[in-house]
């Protein structure tokens, strides 16, 4: 049974204010019948023929008043966006044109459509799967090109077919199991384990990439983080601001006056970064700093990179030993930055041990320009340049991806230890949870793949 | 005037599903009528002569375990006991039985003459009589009526049927008997749909005719125990073999060459019969290249002469089976005693029944067997017991059982047959089971004697006895999770010897159970302690070695069973449809307040809620369902 609602929708498609053109959708079986009402042909052509455009006037019925001159595009089904019929109203821009065509159209058998209804409408008729869902709202609020050429990819279906394929290999290895199991006397081929672990070990390896892509996908896809790390009072506000172009961070030269996690984003070539300004490092002085503290390390570990901001002007102290331990212990990559060097320098050079040094004065802006090289730089270094790969998934699908790694996991390490019915529980959970990231199908029905499959009939 | 019989409940039928329905129905104590188109025909295997195999030997062992009575008739009664899938693993292995069909019949047929509550009398009903929506009673052939408060009808393959056989047709039932006409255009006319349904048989042959030299001998398996918990144990010494003989190139030509005498190929028949039983003619069809396929030359009784052969169902006329048989090397001279035929019949249309087997059309009205639409003596009886539990609970004013999935194969069987939409015949298989560990072979006594005690077919003795088997059985399980194994040379020792590696810590009995090659005895040679504390029976030691060994997938299973448990918590139809519903669309409200589905869970499974409709359903129902108190579900 169809889970499609059988109703008809409208909503406004484009962003809300003034433009020269605003697009209204109407989606669902009564589409036409909804615009036959309402819309008066200019030309001769008979409306409404399928595929076609026509110029003409939305008129209120019961009045008789013309609320605009449209142009009206016909698409039938499934050959529209939302696989239902669907008419798109080209209005003029004006917001008071728009609504009353629009309220006309809901006056005439549309109801208002809900937010992603059209999306919703066009997975559910299989117009598109849920990567692809997921890939189109996330371009309609793509604000770097990275992350629109991620979610394209995303539309073309390439991790779909990557996850379905996946998911088709082992289903083929579940059902030949699952035959096996249930028809024991029917002489089906005996599963050769040796085989069958390393298919599974394969796939698994597969598996991990495109689970790493996903991961570095939804990093880039959120804007990388970039966390500024220093003592107080080293100048990281200063340097943050530097890089917004404009005030953002308290700045005053008590030391922690910046408590909070302070974030703003930022392009940097194609990506979006979102600069992370922390709270210091330091032996906490009362509670509130504490927590502060703590946020700090939890954005360290979110981080994708890391600069580590030093007063370039004062004698080394402890906070300071802190900050590099910690850019030590987070792993990442990270960049060193010694500031104000506008004053007499008393931090010496042996003190970050031999790591590279960027040099720079957030106060008159000088260096800072290297840094933005430099991160530039650590992003093409780090892998995550070739954005062809990288997948976008949702939170529901990753968990998914996950469940799906985890007992794929069980099933390679069980493989050849465990009784085959655990193995055809771990296979099974696997196709079932990679059918979750691609939404392809809820239902594993590898009984009538046997039939299919096999010659079954003991 | 002629005075009416009346009657609690009348089965009508006495086949599987009929005998169990009105043993469970006479035994809850409501005066039960048997009626029957044939007494000398109760209990009938008109087609194979086995009980058991996987899903269906589960559901033999949930029948004993409720306290119904094929498991304790086919242990007495079968030539032949087997474990199948033993190397697979605990959630798919079972028992299979060869069975004595006559002394089966006779078995049963004592066991319901004995029974008290119970009449059996000989008729043909043509004709449900239905008063004010309600069941009242039953019109024979013969004139005669009998009325009732409630009323199970398992007419088997047998309404309007009609035997093919090759160009040849005829009205008539299995094994020759009669077909049973009448009570179709009864059931229709009081809303009833119908579908038509076919099945076949393969033919019987001569024992004396064969060749058993070709042939493989397939024995049986001394060890294997019965069915009935109590039998668990039990030694089978004397058994027959069943063989095996395989088709090769000169079958498949012979197959071919009569092909256009086939009823799939004359299209004189219906098209929707059981997937997994397959007529040659299909499997040559369908599997062109295929040249080998297994037929199991199968016993009929202790002392019959007549051998069944499983693998080479037809119904092509007899020139052709006889051509087929004698191509099969060992069967060259085969005489055929009996031909294989098929029978079209009528079945309850998909959407009519609920779990608890009454049907959605008329009130009072069950039906169980393959007029439900499932093929198999096993699934037949299981829902013949469902039907006369629910029957017989329903007259003492007790509320009904509804076996769940996630504890019984029988749960399994009603909620999928409630839905069940396909067009052939369903049969159980533990794919068909989501929680098959949890739902084992040797668990079916954990499971479910407690409902049978409950509902009143398990009685006082027997609940205790297996009450402290279960208990001994749980009982170990905690204390071998608190058994403390510490690191030592002489630890060591022991461990070596028995090929596993040393300890860095302590460790539970059951961390020590858990790995690899070691078993229930080895722990406790390892913890050496005195012997009486631990347990010695073998079936006892096998539950416990494989819930300890796969501790984790139970666990994962537990928790879906929850998730399931609480879905199947919420029936539908839902009496009052909170106003906040109303955001769902017309079709979901439209399947939650109709009376299509037994439970929420159902819809689910059948994908006719999407996620965020789930979720809404469940935030509005929470406030009326804080009992249940899972959330779970919320988070999935």
């Amino acid at each position: 049974m169809s889970k499609v609602r059988t109703d008809t929708i409208a909503a406004v498609a484009t962003p809300p204010g003034r433009s020269a053109i605003s697009l209204i959708r109407v989606s669902g079986p009564a589409a036409f019948e909804v615009l036959n009402r309402i819309f008066k042909t200019g030309g001769k052509k008979t409306f409404p023929l399928p595929h076609c455009a026509y110029y003409g006037s939305i008129i209120e019925p019961i009045a008789g008043l013309i609320a605009d001159k449209v142009l009206v595009t016909t698409f039938v089904a499934p050959h529209s966006y939302t696989g239902e019929n669907l008419v798109e109203v080209s209005t003029h821009g004006n917001i008071v044109v728009v609504s009353k065509v629009l309220q006309i159209i809901l006056q005439n058998g549309a109801r208002g459509a809900e937010p992603g209804e059209f999306t919703r409408r066009a997975f559910l008729n299989g117009k598109m799967d849920l990567l692809e869902v997921e890939a189109v709202s996330q371009l309609l609020s793509a604000d770097s090109m990275s992350q629109a050429r991620l979610a394209l990819n995303q539309l073309d279906g390439l991790p779909s077919h990557f996850v379905g394929r996946i998911r088709a290999h082992l289903l083929d290895h579940l059902v030949q199991l699952e035959a096996s199991l249930n028809f024991p006397e029917d002489a089906i081929e005996a599963i050769d384990e040796h085989i069958l672990a390393r298919e599974l070990k394969k796939i698994r390896a597969e598996l991990q990439i495109f689970a790493d892509n996903a991961r570095n996908g939804s990093m880039v896809a959120g804007g990388l983080k970039v966390a500024l790390l220093g003592r107080p009072n080293s100048g990281k506000s200063s340097i943050m601001n530097y890089m917004l172009g404009r005030e953002r961070a308290i700045v005053t030269d008590i030391a922690g006056t910046t408590r909070d996690t302070l974030e703003e984003s930022l392009m940097i070539g194609n990506y979006a970064i979102k600069l992370i300004d922390t709270a210091g490092l330091r032996e906490p002085g009362d509670r509130i700093e504490a927590i502060g503290i703590e946020r700090t390390r939890r954005a360290v570990d979110d981080a994708f990179a890391l600069i580590g901001v030093f007063d370039g002007s004062s004698q080394p102290d402890s906070d300071d030993r802190l900050v590099l331990a910690e850019l030590d212990r987070a792993g990442k990559p990270c960049i060193i930055l010694r500031n104000k060097t506008d004053l007499p320098q008393q931090l010496p050079d042996n003190f970050f041990g031999g790591r590279d040094q960027l040099q720079a004065s957030a106060l008159n802006g000088l260096g800072l320009e290297q840094l933005v090289a430099s991160l530039s730089a650590l992003i093409s270094q780090s892998g995550l340049g070739g954005y062809e790969e990288l997948v976008l998934l949702g939170a529901q699908q990753s968990a998914a991806l996950e469940r799906a790694l985890a007992s794929l996991d069980r099933a390679c390490a069980g493989i050849g230890r465990m009784y085959q019915d655990m193995l055809a529980i771990d296979l099974e959970e696997t196709v079932r949870e990679l059918g979750r990231v691609n939404g392809e199908t809820v239902d594993v029905n590898t009984l009538d793949l046997i039939f299919e499959r096999f010659c079954i009939g003991k | 005037m002629q005075k009416i019989e009346k009657y609690s409940v009348i089965v009508v039928g006495a086949g599987h599903a009929g005998c169990e329905a009105a043993l469970a129905s006479s035994r809850l104590g409501i005066d039960t009528l048997l009626l029957t188109m044939n007494l000398s025909t109760i209990a009938l295997m008109p087609c194979n002569p086995s009980i058991g195999g996987p899903g269906k030997g589960h559901l033999v062992r949930e029948i004993g375990a409720l306290g119904g009575e094929m498991p304790a008739c086919i242990d007495e009664t079968c030539v032949q006991m087997k474990w199948l899938n033993t190397s697979k693993g605990p959630a798919v292995r079972s028992r299979r039985a060869q069975a004595d069909k006559y002394l089966y019949r006779q078995r049963m047929t004592q066991t319901l003459f004995t029974a008290a509550n119970l009449t059996l009398r000989q008729g043909h009903v043509t004709e449900i009589v239905v008063e004010n929506g309600c069941v009242a009673g039953v019109a024979l052939e013969t004139g005669l009526r009998f009325s009732c408060d409630r009323l199970i009808v398992t007419s088997g393959t047998y309404l309007n049927s009609r035997i093919i056989l090759g160009r040849a047709s005829w009205p008539g039932g299995p094994h020759d008997q009669r077909a049973a006409t009448g009570l179709s255009e009864s059931l229709q006319s009081h809303g009833v749909a119908l579908r038509r349904l076919q099945t076949a048989t393969p033919p019987r042959i001569l024992k004396s005719s064969v060749d058993f030299s070709k042939l493989s001998e397939l024995p049986g398996d001394p060890e294997s125990g019965g069915f009935l918990w109590e039998n668990r144990l039990r030694h089978y010494d004397r058994q027959i073999s069943c063989y095996l003989a395989f088709t090769d190139a000169d079958s498949v030509a012979a197959v071919r060459r009569n092909l256009s005498e086939s009823p799939l190929v004359l299209e004189n028949i219906t098209n929707d019969g059981p997937k997994h039983c397959p007529s040659i003619d299909r499997k040559i069809i369908r599997f062109p290249d295929m040249v080998k396929h297994q037929i199991f030359v199968e016993p009929e009784g202790w002392q019959s002469e007549e051998l069944y052969l499983q693998g080479l169902t037809t119904a092509m006329p007899p020139t052709a089976q006889k051509d087929i048989v004698s191509s099969v090397k060992g069967l060259e001279n085969a005489v055929i005693l009996r031909y294989g035929y098929a029978i079209e019949y009528d079945a309850l249309a998909p959407g009519l029944i609920r779990k608890t087997m009454e049907n959605r059309a008329i009130k009072g009205l069950y039906s169980a067997g393959q007029l439900n639409g499932t093929s198999g003596y096993e699934e037949a009886a299981a829902q013949g017991l469902i039907a006369g539990i629910n029957a017989a609970l329903a007259l003492k004013g007790r509320p009904s059982y509804w076996p769940s999935r996630t504890n019984s194969y029988i749960g399994v069987l009603v909620d999928d047959l409630s839905t069940w939409q396909k067009p052939e015949p369903y049969r159980i298989t533990p794919g068909h089971a989501e929680f098959r560990l949890t739902l084992r072979d040797d668990s079916a006594e954990r499971r479910l004697t407690e409902d049978g005690y409950r509902i009143g077919l398990v009685n006082e003795a027997r609940y205790r006895v297996i009450s402290s088997w279960k208990m001994r059985i749980e009982n170990e399980l905690e204390r071998l999770a608190a058994l403390s194994l510490f690191p030592s040379g002489e630890t060591r020792e022991k461990l070596v010897q028995l090929g596993t590696g040393d300890l860095k810590k302590r460790v539970s009995g059951c961390e020590i159970l858990q790995r690899p090659g070691i078993s229930y005895s080895d722990v406790k040679n390892l913890l050496g302690e005195n012997a009486e504390t631990w347990l010695s029976a073998a079936d006892e030691i096998y539950s416990i070695e494989t819930e300890v060994k796969y501790s984790g997938y139970f666990e994962r299973e537990a928790e879906n069973i929850v998730q399931t448990r609480f879905l199947e918590s919420i029936r539908l139809p839902l009496q009052i449809l909170d106003q906040r519903l109303k955001v769902l669309s017309p079709q979901t409200i439209e399947l939650l307040t109709s009376d299509k589905y037994d439970d929420l869970n159902q819809l689910v499974r059948k994908n006719c809620l999407s996620r965020s409709e789930l979720a809404i359903l469940l935030i509005v129902l929470q406030k009326d369902l804080t009992a249940v108190g899972e959330t779970e579900v919320l988070n999935d």
